[in-house]
C-alpha cells in the first residue's frame, strides 16, 4: 500500500495555496464526510475489515439473538401443530400481535427505500453513507412483516392457494380482497426492494472481490456478475438506479396505503377512515427513520464507522424525524377530530377507553412518544448531536409507533357496534413470536453485516470526488460539480 | 489476425482523457477502447461520446408487459372461473385499478433489472482483461489492437504516464466454467419451467391423499349408521334433563331484576328488541325473525329451559356462555320472566 501513497493521486490534492484559509478547510473536512477524502485502498479496508472481525462480543451477540429466533420457530410449530386456539386470538378480534407486527415492520421497512430513492432523486448529498445499511432494513424488516402474515395464517401450508394459477379447486384469488392487493403490493416492493440493493451493492461486490480470498472471494465473484467498471456498466448501472428510484417512491406509498386499507375498507369503527392512507405512511416513515438512525448508531459504534457515519448524518436524519414526527401528529388529529366531532356512540365507547379506561396509559405513552417528547426534544442542536440522547428518543418513538399499531388493531377491534360483542385481548405465546420477530431482524441484519460491506463505498468516492471547496471573499464554502 | 490487449492504469482523469486522444490519433477505433474505472466517470470527463442506452424503452417494455398481465388476471381470469358475491360486477373497476398499478410497477422493475443483465452481458464467465486495482481509485484504458498496432500503442501508455501496465497475449484460451454457467442458466430455466408445471396442474394431478372424499365415510341412506361420537352436540337444541337444574337458580329479587335489565340491554336489545317483543334494531335483518320472549310458548317454558337456550343458544341465536357468567345468565332468566307483564 505505501507505494502508492509516494505518488501523487487526485485523491489528496491539496484543495489550498492560501495558509490562512486552511484552517477554515480544516474545520469543513472535520464535518462533512465528502470534504474529507481518503484513499481508496484506505476506504475499502475501512469498510471491509469489521467484516471479518468476529470478536466475543459478537459471538455472545449472535447467540443470544440465534437462540431467540429458535425460540420463535419452535413456538411457530407449536402453534402450527396445536392451531391458532393457543393464542389470545378469539372473537371478536381476530388480528392481535401478528399483524401489529406486520404493520409495524413494514412501516421500519419504508424508510430505507425512502432515504435511498427520494434522497437520491432529490440529489441530497449526506445520504451517501447511509443509503445502503438503510436499505438493509428494508430488506429485513419487510421480509419479517412478510413472514408474520404467514405465522398468523391459521394453516399455513395452505398459503400457496394465495397465487393465481390453474388449480384442481377451479378457484382463483378474489380480486376485490384488499388482503390480495396486499400480497401484490408486498411482493412487488419486495421484489423491487430486493434488486434495489443489488444493484447498489454491484460495484461494492466487485470491489470486495478484489480485495479478498478464499470463498470470500470465490462468492464475491460470483456475485458481482464479473463487473470491472467500464463506462457502459457505470451508464447503465446509473440510469436502472434512476429507474429503480423514480418506481419505488410509488410503490413504497402504495404498500403502506393498501396495508392502511386492510382495516379502511372494513366497517369497523375506529377503522373506517379515509384518512388513513397517508396518515399511515406518514407513520411508516416516521418509526423507519427513527429505526435506522438507531441502526446507524449502532453499526457506527460496533463496526467503527466514525469516519463514515458523522454527525452531519445524524443531524440530517434527525431534523427530518422532527419533520416527521408533526407531520404524524397533523394525520393522527385529522383522524382523531372527526370522528370526536361526530360524536357515534361507538366512538365515544373508544375514546373513553383512551381517556380514561384501561388503555389510557398506552395512549398518553403513544402520544408522548411520538409528539411530545420528539417534537420538543429534537428542536435542540445539542440533542441531535448527542448520539445516545438521539437513539433513547427513536427508541420512544419505536415504542409509541408500536402502540400506535396496537390501539388501533386488537384495542380498537375489541369494540364495534354489536356491545354484546366487545372483548379484550391479551396477548399469549404471540409474545415470544414477537420478541423473536425482532430478534429475527437484528440477526439477519448482523449476518448480512459479516458478508456484506454495509457502507457503499462507490457513492461516497463519487461525491468526494465531485465535492469541493470554493472561495468566496474571505469564506470556503463547500460546492459541489453537478455533472449532466 | 490475432489481437492483443493492452491495458494501463492511470491516477486520475486528465491524462486519461489524455491518453485516448493519443490512441485515436494512432488510428485506434473508439469502440476498440475500453474505460474501467472504481468510480463513475461520465464520459464527458475523458473526452468519450456518451454511451448509447436502451434502458428506458426496455423499462416502458416491461411496464407493457406487466399492465397487460394485471389485465388479464383481473378481466379475463374472473370470467373464466366466475366468483359471484352477492350480485356484485364480476369485474370491479377501482380494486382493478390497484392490480394493474403494481403489476405494471413490478414488470419496469423486473425489466429495468433485466436489461441491465443482458445489456452489459451481465452475468461475465470466465477472464477478462482487469487489474484489481482499478477498485483501488485507478483507471484502467484497456485498447484491444492487432499485432501491427501493440508496440505503438504500448508506447503512447506510456509516454503519458500510465504508471502500471499489462499486456495480455492474444489467443490466450479463456478460463471455462461450465458449472457457474450451467448454475445460471439452470436458475432462470427454473422460473418458467415452475409456472409451465403450474399451468398443467390439473394434468399432472399427483393423487395425494389430502381430499375428504378419501376418508371413510358411508353414502346418504347406506346403512349401518354409526353412533354419534362421544362430544356430538344434539342438533335439536338443548336437552333438559329432568332433576337436575344447570346451576342454582337466583331468586327474583329488585336486585336481581336491576342487574338482569342493565345485562338484557347489553346482550339481548339488539335483536329482542327493549321490550322483549323481537324486534330490536338488528331483528329485521333476520329470518325467521327473533323470537317475541313475551309470548305464551316462551313464557310457559320452564326458567332451566331459558337458562339453557342463553347458555347454548337456539337455532340461528348464538351461544352467549364467553358474555354471561351462570349467575349472570339467572338475572336475564328473571328479567325474562318480568316481561310477561
Amino acid at each position: 500500500m505505501s507505494a502508492h501513497e509516494t505518488e501523487h493521486p487526485v485523491w489528496r490534492r491539496p484543495l489550498l495555496e492560501d495558509e490562512g484559509l486552511e484552517e477554515q478547510a480544516e474545520r469543513l473536512r472535520r464535518r462533512h464526510l465528502l470534504l474529507d477524502p481518503r484513499f481508496p485502498w484506505e476506504m475499502n479496508d475501512d469498510v471491509l475489515r469489521p467484516m471479518y472481525r468476529t470478536r466475543p462480543t459478537f459471538w455472545v451477540i449472535f447467540v443470544a439473538l440465534g437462540g431467540l429466533v429458535l425460540m420463535g420457530a419452535v413456538t411457530w410449530g407449536a402453534q402450527i401443530y396445536w392451531g391458532l386456539g393457543i393464542t389470545g386470538l378469539n372473537r371478536p378480534i381476530n388480528w392481535g400481535l401478528y399483524l401489529v407486527n406486520t404493520v409495524y415492520f413494514i412501516g421500519i421497512g419504508h424508510a430505507g427505500t425512502f432515504i435511498s430513492a427520494a434522497l437520491r432523486v432529490l440529489k441530497v448529498e449526506w445520504r451517501r453513507p447511509i443509503s445502503r445499511a438503510a436499505e438493509t432494513l428494508t430488506l429485513f424488516g419487510l421480509s419479517t412483516a412478510a413472514l408474520a402474515i404467514f405465522i398468523h395464517l391459521g394453516r399455513v401450508w395452505k398459503a400457496y392457494w394465495l397465487l393465481p394459477y390453474p388449480n384442481q379447486r377451479q378457484l382463483w384469488p378474489n380480486w376485490r380482497s384488499p388482503l390480495m392487493w396486499d400480497f401484490m403490493a408486498i411482493l412487488t416492493y419486495m421484489t423491487g426492494s430486493v434488486l434495489f440493493i443489488y444493484l447498489g451493492l454491484l460495484p461494492d461486490l466487485a470491489m470486495a472481490r478484489d480485495h479478498t480470498r478464499g470463498w470470500r472471494h470465490r462468492l464475491y465473484a460470483i456475485l458481482s456478475l464479473g463487473w470491472r467498471g467500464t463506462e457502459k456498466e457505470w451508464a447503465y448501472h446509473k440510469t436502472s438506479l434512476d429507474i429503480f428510484s423514480y418506481i419505488i417512491i410509488p410503490v413504497m406509498f402504495s404498500v403502506h396505503t393498501i396495508v392502511s386499507w386492510d382495516f379502511a375498507m372494513s366497517i369497523q369503527p375506529g377503522w373506517n377512515s379515509t384518512i388513513f392512507g397517508p396518515y399511515f405512511i406518514l407513520g411508516a416513515l416516521f418509526s423507519g427513520v427513527a429505526a435506522v438512525i438507531i441502526v446507524m448508531a449502532i453499526i457506527r459504534k460496533a463496526m467503527r464507522l466514525q469516519y463514515f457515519l458523522r454527525d452531519e448524518h445524524f443531524n440530517g436524519m434527525a431534523k427530518f424525524l422532527l419533520i416527521l414526527s408533526f407531520a404524524w401528529a397533523y394525520f393522527y388529529f385529522n383522524d382523531y377530530i372527526v370522528p370526536w366531532y361526530g360524536g357515534e356512540p361507538v366512538m365515544k365507547v373508544l375514546f373513553d377507553l383512551f381517556h380514561r379506561g384501561w388503555a389510557a396509559p398506552l395512549w398518553f405513552l403513544m402520544l408522548f412518544s411520538n409528539l411530545f417528547l420528539p417534537g420538543i426534544a429534537l428542536w435542540s442542536r445539542r440533542v441531535r448531536s448527542s448520539i445516545p440522547v438521539l437513539v433513547v428518543i427513536c427508541i420512544f418513538v419505536q415504542i409509541g409507533m408500536y402502540l400506535e399499531r396496537y390501539l388501533i388493531i386488537p384495542v380498537m377491534s375489541g369494540r364495534n357496534e354489536l356491545p354484546f360483542d366487545w372483548g379484550t385481548y391479551i396477548p399469549r405465546l404471540e409474545t415470544l413470536i414477537t420478541l423473536a420477530s425482532f430478534a429475527l431482524v437484528a440477526f439477519l441484519y448482523l449476518l448480512f453485516s459479516r458478508v456484506f460491506p454495509l457502507i457503499p463505498v462507490w457513492e461516497i468516492l463519487e461525491g468526494q470526488i465531485l465535492q469541493g471547496l470554493k472561495r468566496i471573499g474571505r469564506a470556503l464554502i463547500p460546492s459541489r460539480a453537478e455533472p449532466h | 489476425m490475432a489481437n492483443h490487449s493492452v491495458l494501463g492504469l492511470f491516477h486520475e482523469a486528465t491524462s486519461t482523457a489524455d491518453t485516448i486522444d493519443r490512441l485515436r490519433e494512432l488510428g485506434v477505433p473508439d469502440e476498440a477502447i475500453t474505460v474501467m474505472s472504481g468510480v463513475p466517470y461520465t464520459p464527458e470527463m475523458l473526452g468519450r461520446r456518451p454511451v448509447y442506452e436502451r434502458l428506458l424503452p426496455i423499462a416502458l417494455i416491461g411496464a407493457l408487459g406487466g399492465f397487460l398481465a394485471a389485465l388479464f388476471l383481473t378481466i379475463v381470469t374472473p370470467h373464466l372461473y366466475p366468483i359471484e358475491v352477492g350480485g356484485q360486477p364480476l369485474v370491479p373497476g377501482p380494486p382493478t385499478i390497484i392490480i394493474v398499478f403494481e403489476f405494471t410497477m413490478l414488470g419496469a422493475l423486473l425489466a429495468t433489472f433485466g436489461g441491465l443483465l443482458a445489456e452489459t452481458a451481465f452475468p461475465v464467465v470466465g477472464r477478462q482483461v482487469y487489474d484489481q486495482r482499478i477498485t483501488e481509485g485507478h483507471i484502467g484504458v484497456l485498447a484491444v489492437v492487432d499485432e501491427t498496432l501493440v508496440a505503438r500503442a504500448e508506447s503512447v501508455l506510456k509516454e503519458t504516464g500510465a504508471h502500471h501496465f499489462k499486456r495480455v497475449e492474444a489467443d490466450q484460451p479463456p478460463r471455462r466454467r461450465p458449472f457457474l454457467r450451467l448454475a445460471f442458466v439452470g436458475l432462470f430455466a427454473l422460473i418458467p419451467t415452475v409456472i409451465g408445471l403450474l399451468f398443467a396442474y390439473s394434468v399432472l394431478a399427483i393423487p395425494l391423499p389430502n381430499q375428504m372424499v378419501h376418508q371413510p365415510s358411508i353414502g346418504y341412506e347406506q346403512g349401518p349408521r354409526l353412533a354419534a361420537p362421544a362430544h356430538a352436540v344434539p342438533v335439536q337444541g338443548p336437552a333438559l334433563i329432568d332433576g337436575q337444574p344447570a346451576s342454582e337458580p337466583v331468586p327474583a329479587t329488585a336486585n336481581s331484576l336491576q342487574r338482569g335489565r342493565v345485562l338484557f340491554g347489553i346482550n339481548c336489545v339488539l335483536c329482542h328488541g327493549q321490550d322483549g317483543s323481537g324486534e330490536g334494531r338488528l331483528g329485521g335483518y333476520f329470518s325467521p325473525s327473533p323470537t317475541n320472549l313475551t309470548s305464551a310458548e316462551v313464557q310457559a317454558l320452564s326458567d332451566q329451559q331459558i337458562f339453557l337456550v342463553i347458555a347454548q343458544g337456539w337455532g340461528i341465536m348464538p351461544s352467549l356462555a364467553e358474555n354471561l357468567s351462570p349467575v349472570e345468565r339467572w338475572d336475564v332468566v328473571n328479567h325474562v320472566r318480568s316481561l310477561r307483564e
